[in-house]
């Protein structure tokens, strides 16, 4: 028994279970978390491998390029990159999106164990990092202190990170910038020398008067004692006192020699937040943890920690990654409310009856509430993709069971019981039903097969839109038929006075008056004008190829973007910006406050700059992740949201710019508008391979000149660092021997001496503070002062450094990067104003004119490249797509030829409409403007199956062929529309959203809005148009051959058989 | 007006349509999937491991006139082929409503 006839029988089992249906997913979707994007891994691991005491080039030879080339194995690899600098090397590799990190780690694992033995002694053993999104941070605050600034870090550790620790899912909270304590003892190189003493003998004095020991027990009676002897340091002015030698009979004191400072630590880096001293707090989350979640209850615990701070200390957020998802959450929710609520409106004007409207708006909530079950059960969340996904199948889902309901209403008018309708109705359509779902699946499902990251992205799109559909479809052909043959009632009847039979209309009054006269009048105008079209199907073709051809002129003249992804206006700018290189970091925050003042004045939306100058540690892990240093400036510029600011960020950012372009002490600058995923901003890189220094140095340098005056190419950033300046001791080593001494030590006695000599701590509350003995800064700030300090013998003498070393003012070479185990340069460049295929082209045209020397090779790359791959994956995937809905198709119809009046009658219309539309609102085609050409074919395919499917019905029902066209266009017009029109209102929230984070989804409603507009319109006259075009000559020649079929009408019979008929 | 009953093997149901819109016959009831045998010559039509095939059969009621030529093309018909079998049988029509 057909499963409609099952559902009309047994309505409370069909009703039950799509009950169980809304409870799953109800239950599923209270349990999603919110997040940006579908889960995905960061495809890079990171290898790093220490060689002390080796320069950039002997590590590139010794390690980098032993490691690239038993690494290059790995599978899955797309692009090997590495960096080779002093002593340190890091080869970093980029895996295809979507494969398991975890396999390829143990893959890295044993390339690196078969390289091992190759690598020289004395390289340290490579260490392997897993990017993680752990690592990005989910919340950053600026805080500022006047009177407690000193002891801000003691004050934040104790009130602030222990507190939030506790919140679930946090995973590392780390203080930017705090003052930390110090116990400085800054001595006097000369002093030092008149009493014959050195750095470490002072340091050692210190470090042994600093001493609480355990010494033994003490019976006494019948109680035993604990000896300890209790030296510590109480408080940091002891110090002075501290003996270090006797001279003369004489002692000589701390004091003697030197200052004792109790201060904060000298400064490396500077963070200043709008100019005020102040410290970044940087919230990280443990992977897999809820960002809106952990936000939220960070936000709650600020709220009572703030209290319990001295008043002077001020909070401000400077970004928080929850408020971010939130906003773009809310934004696309929104979305989906209004087109949820544009669908009802549209399916009311075109029935005009609630209880019909009801069943159909029925099929809304079942099919979308399978999303949610789907989602929980792939372990994904409620995001971004997901909810585009939800929106679109809003205004499809609908579809069949409209279709279906349309079917039985027929039938109820003409005068079957709702029962009997209900079935009749269902089995008339389910066929096209199911060719209609299959079409929408052929579109969606193959984008579950795409790679790369635009495949994670369309992975869940494709399943979620493909999994409403089929959902959408059984509704239609179980519950709808059910409901209908409930809910509708018959045509009451009458017998009147005269004993007549008389039908009483239920359908009278504000709806008959106004949408039924309207629509009614629309079906009559269209079929005139159709009418017309048929008489005239040369003028009308012709017509139709001149607005395709218009359509199509955006992008045949060049005058479409295209982009990888939008950028978003998340209200967040940041510049690094670079002065002249050994820049001292003071004079570098002198700059910084200058530039920060005026950037107040060039834009006053400015909520807040947070700005970091130097860098925190000399080596420290973090240099893995930055390259910043003494002479660079970091800042992050917050903006209020969108809708409070008259300029986006993008606007301001160009102003910035112009304002950097100008100022004579900055070398180098990049403003960038924050863009998604740990700032990934679209660029075009143009690689310069070659392994010649001075070759491959001069041609980036006359490329970079010429770039810049590309119209467009904003922030030009090459890789390769210029030469950075170094002193460079070199001691003779014959000398160094006869003193008795090696190089390390004389190299930590050096250290000692500048960086200082750790004398162990100071214990206060539970907290120690490091206690630094060097020298004072006036002897240890020129090159004759290294010369002048004295470096202690084994034996005890004496020596300065100029008897043992010469020091030199030097350039030290650059670190060494590869890409493809070969050394490379690259120029990266970030448009601004064109679109990044523009950028790329007018690059290409300046590599082209520019001469370049043998051996060195120019590739232009970058985000640009992923383009372009994504552009050809998009191409593939469309063709695979139309020829499965030809598949569909041709199987709906049992013919070759007919599809071809869908595909050709209104695909490219499609496409000229999502053009035109796009040019005219200027946006760019990107991802998932093209993921809205995708799904533009499936509506408009739909589209043409319903019409030519009647089409062909009439036509076997016998109606003359243009006769059977106009009827069928008639009849199918409503249908038509509805399905154009629900589809079209329900993108036009999104497109319209100025939500934060629109900037990625509005391309989406503009292409289909667009191209489902311009197809409906076109499609209604060309595909009938078409269809008579294909079908006249092929129906006379049907004619005939169906005589010579039946020929045995033509004989002529003999006349015996004659004479027995006539018989009769 | 006549009725006229054809029975006919299922391998004509074409042509017996065919002949229908020829002579420009509308009106007919149509049973698919019935068994019979002729009187004379031809093989039986039951359906069966045996004999597989299945007869169809049409009854038209149309006007006097229109008789011979049905019958003619039925004739015509069964001349192109004899072993698959059709036969023309007419009644007078009493009444009808």
């Amino acid at each position: 028994m057909a499963i409609y006839k099952t559902a009309i029988n047994k309505p409370i089992t069909t009703a039950l279970i799509f009950v169980a249906v809304i409870v799953f997913g109800v239950f599923s979707f209270s349990k999603l978390p919110i997040d940006q994007f579908p889960k995905m891994d960061i495809p890079y691991v990171s290898i790093m491998t220490t060689y002390p005491g080796a320069n950039g080039s002997e590590i590139e030879t010794n390690v980098t390029k032993v490691l690239e080339n038993s690494l290059n194995s790995v599978d899955g690899l797309k692009e090997i990159t590495s960096q080779s600098k002093d002593n340190m090397s890091i080869i970093t590799l980029q895996l295809n999106w979507g494969s398991n990190i975890d396999e390829s780690v143990n893959d890295v694992r044993s390339a690196i164990d078969m390289a091992i033995n190759n690598l020289p002694d004395g390289c340290s053993r490579p260490m392997i990092f897993k990017l993680s999104t752990s690592m990005i941070p989910v919340l950053q605050y600026a805080i500022t202190a006047n009177e407690s600034y000193p002891g801000l870090d003691k004050i934040l550790e104790d009130n602030v990170v222990n507190v939030l620790k506790r919140i679930e899912g946090i995973g590392n909270i780390s203080l930017s910038g705090a003052p930390e304590r110090y116990i400085y003892i800054d001595l006097d190189q000369n002093k030092l020398d008149a009493y014959n003493l050195s750095v470490e003998q002072v340091g050692q004095a210190v470090g042994a008067n600093n001493l609480n020991l355990a010494s033994g027990s003490v019976k006494m009676g019948k109680e035993q004692y604990q000896l300890r002897v209790q030296s510590e340091y109480v408080e940091s002015s002891e110090i002075n006192d501290i003996v270090v030698a006797n001279r003369g009979g004489k002692s000589v004191f701390v004091k003697d020699l030197a200052t004792v400072r109790d201060s904060l630590r000298d400064i490396t880096i500077d963070e200043k937040i709008n100019g005020r001293n102040g410290v970044r707090l940087v919230i990280m989350k443990q992977t897999g943890a809820n960002t809106v979640q952990i936000t939220r209850d960070v936000h709650k615990a600020m709220v009572e920690i703030e209290k319990t701070l001295p008043p002077d200390i001020k909070f401000q957020i400077i970004y928080d990654g929850g408020e971010n998802i939130q906003n773009s959450i809310n934004g696309l929710s929104e979305a989906v409310m209004f087109a949820f609520l544009f669908v009802i409106l549209i399916v009311l004007v075109f029935l005009g009856k609630w209880r019909a409207m009801f069943i159909i708006i029925l099929s809304i909530p079942i099919s979308l509430v399978t999303a949610f079950a789907y989602l929980s059960i792939v372990d994904s969340s409620l995001n971004i993709i997901s909810l585009c996904s939800l929106t679109i199948a809003i205004g499809l889902v609908v579809d069949d069971a409209i279709v279906v309901l349309e079917n039985i209403t027929r039938h109820i008018e003409r005068g079957a019981s709702p029962r009997e309708a209900s079935i009749y109705g269902t089995n008339e359509v389910w066929v096209s039903i199911i060719a209609t779902t299959m079409v929408i699946v052929a579109v969606f499902l193959p984008l579950t097969m795409l790679g790369g990251q635009a495949g994670i992205f369309f992975k869940e799109m494709g399943w979620i839109v493909t999994i409403c559909i089929i959902i959408s479809a059984l509704v239609a052909i179980a519950l709808t038929p059910m409901l209908s043959s409930i809910m509708l009632k018959t045509k009451k009847v009458i017998i009147n006075a005269k004993g007549e039979i008389e039908e009483v209309s239920t359908r009278s009054g504000f709806y008959e008056r106004t949408a039924m006269k309207w629509l009614a009048a629309l079906d009559k105008w269209y079929a005139g004008r159709l009418h017309w079209c048929l008489n005239h199907k040369l003028i009308t073709s012709i017509a139709a190829f001149v607005i395709m051809i218009l359509g199509f002129l955006p992008v045949i003249m060049g005058g479409l973007g295209v982009n990888f992804m939008a950028e978003q206006d998340n209200g967040q700018l940041t510049a690094t910006i670079e002065l002249q290189r050994g820049t001292r970091v003071e004079e570098t925050m002198k700059a910084a406050r200058a530039i920060e003042a005026d950037f107040f004045k060039i834009a006053p939306e400015i909520e807040l700059i947070s700005s970091s100058t130097g860098t925190s540690d000399d080596a420290g892990f973090s240099s893995l992740m930055s390259k910043a240093n003494n002479n660079t400036i970091s800042m992050t510029i917050r903006f209020p949201n969108k809708s409070k600011r008259e300029r986006t960020v993008f606007q301001i950012a160009e102003d910035l710019r112009t304002y950097l372009k100008d100022r004579a002490d900055v070398i180098n600058y990049s403003v960038s508008t924050g863009g998604m995923m740990g700032g990934q901003q679209s660029n075009v890189a143009v690689e310069v391979y070659g392994y010649d220094f001075e070759a491959t140095n001069r041609l980036t340098e006359e490329l970079k000149h010429k770039i810049a005056d590309v119209e467009g190419a904003r922030n030009i950033t090459v890789s390769r660092e210029e030469d950075r300046a170094e002193l460079q001791i070199n001691f003779d080593k014959e000398k160094l021997a006869r003193s008795g001494m090696t190089s390390a030590q004389v190299s930590m006695a050096i250290r000692s001496r500048v960086n200082g000599f750790a004398a162990g701590f100071l214990k206060e509350d539970g907290d120690e503070y490091d206690i630094v003995v060097r020298l004072k800064e006036e002897f240890r700030n020129s090159i004759t002062d290294i010369e002048e300090m004295t470096l202690q013998a084994p034996t005890g003498a004496l020596i300065k450094v100029k008897e043992l070393a010469t020091v030199q003012e030097f350039w030290s070479p650059p670190t060494i990067e590869h890409k493809r185990r070969q050394r490379v340069v690259t120029i990266s460049v970030s448009p601004s104003g064109v679109s990044l295929l523009e950028l790329a082209n007018s690059i290409k045209a300046v590599v082209k004119e520019t001469e370049i020397p043998q051996g060195v090779l120019i590739n232009v790359g970058g985000t640009y490249e992923d383009q372009m791959e994504m552009s050809r994956d998009m191409g593939t995937l469309m063709m695979l797509i139309i020829l499965l809905v030809y598949i569909v198709m041709a199987s709906q119809f049992e013919s070759f030829a007919k599809p071809f009046i869908i595909i050709l009658g209104s695909i490219p219309f499609a496409f000229a409409g999502a053009f035109v539309a796009l040019y005219i609102t200027g946006t760019d085609l990107e991802m998932v403007g093209m993921l809205g050409l995708i799904l533009l074919v499936g509506i408009v395919v739909k589209n043409g199956i319903v019409l030519v499917d009647y089409i062909n019905l009439m036509r076997d029902r016998g109606y003359e062929l243009n006769e059977a066209i106009a009827l069928s266009g008639e009849s199918r017009l409503r249908p038509v529309l509805m399905t154009a029109l629900t589809a079209i209102l329900g993108m036009v929230p999104m497109a319209l959203s100025t939500a934060e984070g629109s900037e990625m989804w509005v391309p989406l409603g503009i292409v289909v809005i667009g191209g489902l507009t311009f197809a409906t319109i076109v499609t209604l006259v060309v595909v009938p148009v078409l269809y008579a075009a294909m079908s006249r000559h092929g129906e006379r020649d049907k004619e005939a051959e169906l005589r010579k079929t039946f020929i045995f009408f033509d004989q002529t019979l003999s006349e015996e058989d004659r004479k027995e008929i006539e018989k009769v | 007006m006549k009725a006229v009953m054809i029975v006919f093997s299922q391998a004509h149901t074409e042509r017996v349509e065919y002949m229908f819109s020829r002579l420009a016959i509308k009106g007919f009831t149509f049973w698919e999937n019935v068994q019979g045998e002729g009187s004379k010559t031809g093989e039986p039509h039951r359906g069966t491991h045996t004999w597989p095939d299945m007869n169809s059969s049409v009854l038209t009621v149309i006007e006097d006139d229109k008789v011979q030529d049905l019958l003619i093309a039925v004739r015509k018909l069964d001349n192109r082929n004899k072993e698959a079998g059709i036969r023309a049988f007419v009644w007078n029509v009493e009444q009808t409503v």
